[in-house]
């Protein structure tokens, strides 16, 4: 009774609210985009868990979309998960990628605002143009670039290099020839360096709005760089660092098409260089028979781990600082 | 403790901004030297010249015969006091004060000593374990000047370290600094636009103005015997008062018109009047040294309308208007005038100074520069 | 100390020092766009570094402005069709973000509503969301809408900039906002005392200010249409240039310095940014892109 009656209470205000909404001026603001963000993300992410029930495979929906088979895909996974190699090798590439490449990610960017702080203003902004040529540069010819470095045959440029002075007699297979860690020196490599701009952007704002008498201060009393770096600017980051750390750990965790070509021109091992976001994809699109259940059902289980670090990261932005409301009654 | 030069000092910023130009300057061993302007004068520039922030575009800075012009900041053993006094905020009081000793590296025992020392001197002891938003605008300019003087410097630098302070205690940390400066004895540049500030606390004050030197004296010499009509306009408050005139001279005296209305200019300018043969000057008179007679009782008085008249507890302000000029005179606590009154106004007149309307200079300067190039 | 950010007396090794270590560790960088652009000049693919393989012709670059030559999946197709498809997707992708992202980023830097933390929260939350799973339930209603094959094709282009504009919604939008914030209320208070609607407000009096955030969120919404492989390549009917390369650069029928060629005009635009629209790099950067 009372849970009926709590409920109803909920839909009523709900319902109210609604309405509230779509009376206001701002309702009309929004239309455009809640229709894009209602058909293209909302509806697809229900239409996902909901695939997660179902067996559907090879796209056939016809046939198997409206068939319900509980937590079949679920049971699946997870038995994969422990007796799959190439799902246990996937799970682990996961882990070492988001690691390794978050490392990189945070350090690398604030090693580099760092560094260009330092540098004549010129100069620092040439560097972080370089730095963010990666994040702006269309995928696929991206890929490219590093298929072609990392090439296992002579034309590719580190085996050339190794060769030349004579540290190796024939080419390397990096990414199938070393397994696990040659691929994933690769795919740690590519992301890390498209994700390197990122922090070095958000520290180098950060650093900017400190007020720069503390290093002038700071420098007068004898401060080397290296010290004002370790006392005066890394502790007075140290809210960046966590929030960049957060945040690229989101991104990392869901990321997936800097490494979808890599995995299909075939640089990098299948298993060891295919993460946990790039085996949806892959199981629902690419592989020969592809399982658009099972793909549904993995993909749940990342959406839970992502959208609990998304809380996190919403907490550390300081969101609720950010929403304080607009000035005025209009 | 040493005597910091400036020797012909320029400095010109990416641009083509002057910051100063030209600039020579002593501070003598143990002298407090203020350095007054407006904003944009280049005040602060000198500053951070004498500090090693800035490189001058040309020019020498000495510490006693030592060429510091190329030595960074740090090996010329400055203090150095900021505006918003550039306390860490992530460090406890005790760590920015201890912080210029760290980056020397000294023991951690002597450190505690010093630190403490210099902490008990501010009486900022009992905030050693606080952070500075814990703390009073008035407290966070003391851990300022701590570290500052922690390091025992040469030079002491402060930049308009008052000026985020609430105008009552601006008025009693001025006395406090002064006293603290005359302890140490240490040679001291203050930067400020305050001009009580500057009188009140300074041995000297350098008023800079468009990146030139305009004037060092004693707070006395500048105040009574302005160089220049900007140094008379910027000091005091109300500042002096200007009115252009026209000069006659009539062989037995000398009259300044002004208007309809001529009074007789004093007589130890008249031999300037004549070597230099000025036409036209300023007459400069503080409000301070002036009169409001209700009749011309002498040949000095001028008359004018009480345009306003604004009371300021201890004495009042009195907003005078002489042919459309507005002048203003310091009167007495108790005041009889009402507005549009007609009055006398009468100029003390071995105060008033006479200034040359084309360079702003004063009159008696105008001679001594001629006998230099004469020379 | 205007745009000061250091002491200007100190020493100028260890800043040299800095900046050749940080040169060291851009190498890799420089040198993989280096060499893909000199291998489009050249016979044969100069990626291994050696100077003997570097032939220089243009032949590569006329055979791509001829336009017949290129190969698709083995088979002769118009590079000109493909640079088409890719420019149709990334200027619709660009025109609806800056339309939505303008009219959001108002509403929410500007209006109180009721919903509008929870509008906000869901910005956040999505742009944190995994597209591979995303992606699946939007396949799932590409198929259930498909049309009869003579419109396939269109359909496709209508899907795609719509689902990929969709998902830089929450960034156009934290983009746009910014710009909003930045605009004193006075101005836009002033229009509505003299009795503007808030839409006229927006058109007439907003847009015309932040034309530096408009140019930013069409460069941003340009650029993710432009470099887009994984939209294009699960829905789109006709090739782009990143699906070309994507069936080309490992192909054993493929003459590769072409490949290098049409790479080197595909990542054109990006090199246009570089060179002519830093600040707005710098500007679509700090707000944040995936990666």
């Amino acid at each position: 009774m009372v849970g009926i009656k709590l409920n109803k209470i909920f839909f009523h205000r709900l319902f109210n609210n609604l309405v509230e909404f779509f009376r206001s001026d701002a309702s009309r603001f929004l239309f455009p985009a809640l229709f894009l963000v209602l058909v293209f993300y909302i509806i697809p992410v229900i239409i996902s868990v909901y695939l997660s029930f179902t067996p559907l495979k090879n796209w056939n929906i016809d046939r198997y979309a409206g068939e319900i088979i509980g937590f079949e895909n679920y049971y699946k996974f997870f038995y994969m998960l422990t007796h799959d190699p190439s799902v246990k090798a996937v799970f682990l590439t996961t882990i070492v990628f988001v690691a390794l490449t978050l490392t990189v990610n945070v350090l690398g960017g604030l090693g580099l605002a760092i560094a260009t702080y330092f540098m004549s203003e010129k100069a620092a902004g040439g560097t972080q143009l370089i730095w963010l040529l990666p994040r702006m540069t269309p995928i696929a010819v991206y890929s490219m670039i590093w298929y072609y470095f990392f090439h296992p045959s002579s034309i590719g440029t580190l085996n050339s290099i190794l060769l030349h002075l004579g540290l190796i007699d024939k080419p390397i297979d990096f990414g199938q020839g070393i397994i696990p860690w040659g691929a994933w020196a690769i795919i740690v490599f590519v992301n890390g360096l498209v994700g390197v701009s990122y922090g070095m952007i958000v520290f180098t704002s950060a650093i900017s709005n400190i007020p720069k008498e503390l290093v002038i201060a700071a420098r007068v009393d004898g401060a080397s760089n290296w010290e004002i770096t370790r006392r005066i600017l890394i502790p007075l980051l140290k809210w960046h660092i966590i929030y960049v750390t957060t945040w690229q750990l989101l991104s990392l965790i869901t990321t997936y098409d800097h490494l979808f070509l890599l995995v299909k021109w075939g640089l990098v091992n299948r298993d060891y260089g295919t993460t946990w976001s790039l085996y949806i994809y892959n199981t629902a699109f690419q592989l020969g028979e592809t399982d658009q259940g099972l793909a549904a059902a993995a993909g749940v289980i990342l959406v839970l781990v992502s959208s609990g670090l998304g809380l996190l990261t919403l907490k550390l932005m300081g969101f609720e600082k950010m929403i304080k409301p607009p000035r005025g009654d209009i | 403790m040493v005597v910091v030069r400036l020797d012909r000092v320029t400095k010109i910023f990416k641009g083509g901004v002057v910051g100063v130009k030209d600039i020579s300057l002593t501070i003598k061993h143990g002298e407090f030297m203020a350095l007054l302007g407006p904003s944009g004068s280049g005040k602060s520039t000198t500053l951070y010249l004498i500090a090693g922030i800035y490189k001058p575009t040309s020019g020498r800075i000495y510490f006693d015969d030592r060429d510091v012009t190329n030595l960074p900041p740090k090996d010329r053993n400055v203090g150095l006091v900021f505006q918003n006094w550039a306390l860490y905020p992530h460090m406890k009081v005790y760590e920015n004060i201890a912080f210029p000793l760290r980056l020397k590296k000294l023991p951690e025992e002597e450190i505690k000593r010093r630190v403490l020392d210099v902490a008990r001197m501010l009486q900022i002891d009992k905030l050693l374990d606080r952070y500075p938003w814990q703390l009073s605008g008035g407290q966070q300019q003391r851990v300022a000047i701590a570290r500052a003087l922690v390091k025992e410097p040469d030079v002491l630098l402060l930049d308009e370290p008052l000026s985020n302070l609430d105008a009552i205690l601006r008025i009693s940390v001025r006395a406090e600094l002064k006293r603290l400066q005359k302890k140490l004895g240490i040679t001291t540049i203050y930067v400020t636009h305050d001009q009580a500030e500057a009188l009140a606390m300074a041995d000297r004050i350098a008023l800079i103005n468009e990146g030139r030197i305009v004037q060092v004296g004693t707070p006395e010499e500048v105040y009574n015997r302005p160089a220049t009509v900007f140094v008379g306009g910027f000091l005091g408050n109300p500042p002096m008062n200007f009115l252009e005139a026209e000069v006659e001279d009539l062989d037995k005296e000398i009259f300044l018109v002004i208007g309809k209305y001529r009074i007789r200019a004093p007589e130890r300018y008249w031999s300037i009047i004549r070597r230099l043969k000025t036409k036209r000057v300023i007459i400069g008179f503080r409000p301070e040294d002036t009169s409001i007679k209700p009749e011309s009782l002498d040949t000095i008085c001028l008359p004018g309308r009480v345009y306003g008249i604004e009371p300021l507890g201890r004495e009042n302000i009195v907003v005078i208007e002489i042919g459309g000029e507005l002048v203003k005179i310091i009167s007495g606590r108790r005041i009889s005038l009402t507005l549009d009154q007609m009055v006398w106004i009468c100029p003390v007149m071995e105060k008033i100074i006479l200034f040359d309307p084309a360079t702003g200079k004063a009159l008696d300067r105008l001679v001594v520069e001629e006998k230099i190039r004469a020379i | 100390m205007p745009g000061m950010r250091d002491v200007e007396i100190r020493s100028r090794s260890t800043e040299l020092l800095i900046m050749c270590i940080v040169f060291m560790l851009s190498l890799p960088v420089i040198t993989g766009y280096a060499l893909i652009i000199l291998s489009s000049f050249s016979r044969d693919m100069v990626t291994n570094l050696d100077p003997s393989a570097f032939k220089p012709t243009l032949t590569n670059w006329i055979l791509l402005f001829h336009g017949r030559t290129a190969l698709f999946a083995g088979i002769r197709v118009n590079i000109w069709g493909i640079v088409f498809n890719t420019l149709i997707v990334a200027l619709g992708i660009s025109l609806l973000v800056t339309i939505t992202g303008a009219l959001t980023g108002y509403a929410i830097s500007r209006m109180n509503f009721h919903g509008r933390k929870h509008i906000m929260a869901l910005l956040i939350l999505l742009h944190a969301f995994p597209g591979s799973v995303l992606v699946v339930g939007v396949a799932f209603i590409y198929r259930l809408f498909m049309p009869s094959y003579t419109y396939v094709v269109y359909y496709s282009f209508f899907f795609v900039i719509l689902a990929r504009a969709a998902i830089e919604i929450p960034m156009a939008t934290w983009l746009m906002k910014g710009f909003f914030d930045m605009i004193p209320w006075e101005i836009e208070w002033s229009a509505i005392v003299d009795g503007a609607s808030r839409i006229r407000v927006w058109w007439k009096i907003l847009l015309p200010l932040i034309k530096p955030g408009l140019a930013a969120v069409m460069l941003f919404g340009f650029l993710a249409g432009w470099m887009d492989l994984i939209y294009v390549r699960t829905f789109l009917a006709e090739p782009t240039l990143a699906v070309f390369i994507e069936y080309n650069v490992h192909a054993e029928y493929a003459y590769l310095p072409l490949v290098a060629a049409a790479g080197t005009l595909y990542l054109l635009p990006t090199i246009l940014f570089f060179l002519f629209a830093q600040k707005l790099i710098f500007t679509i950067s700090v707000s944040g892109i995936k990666g």
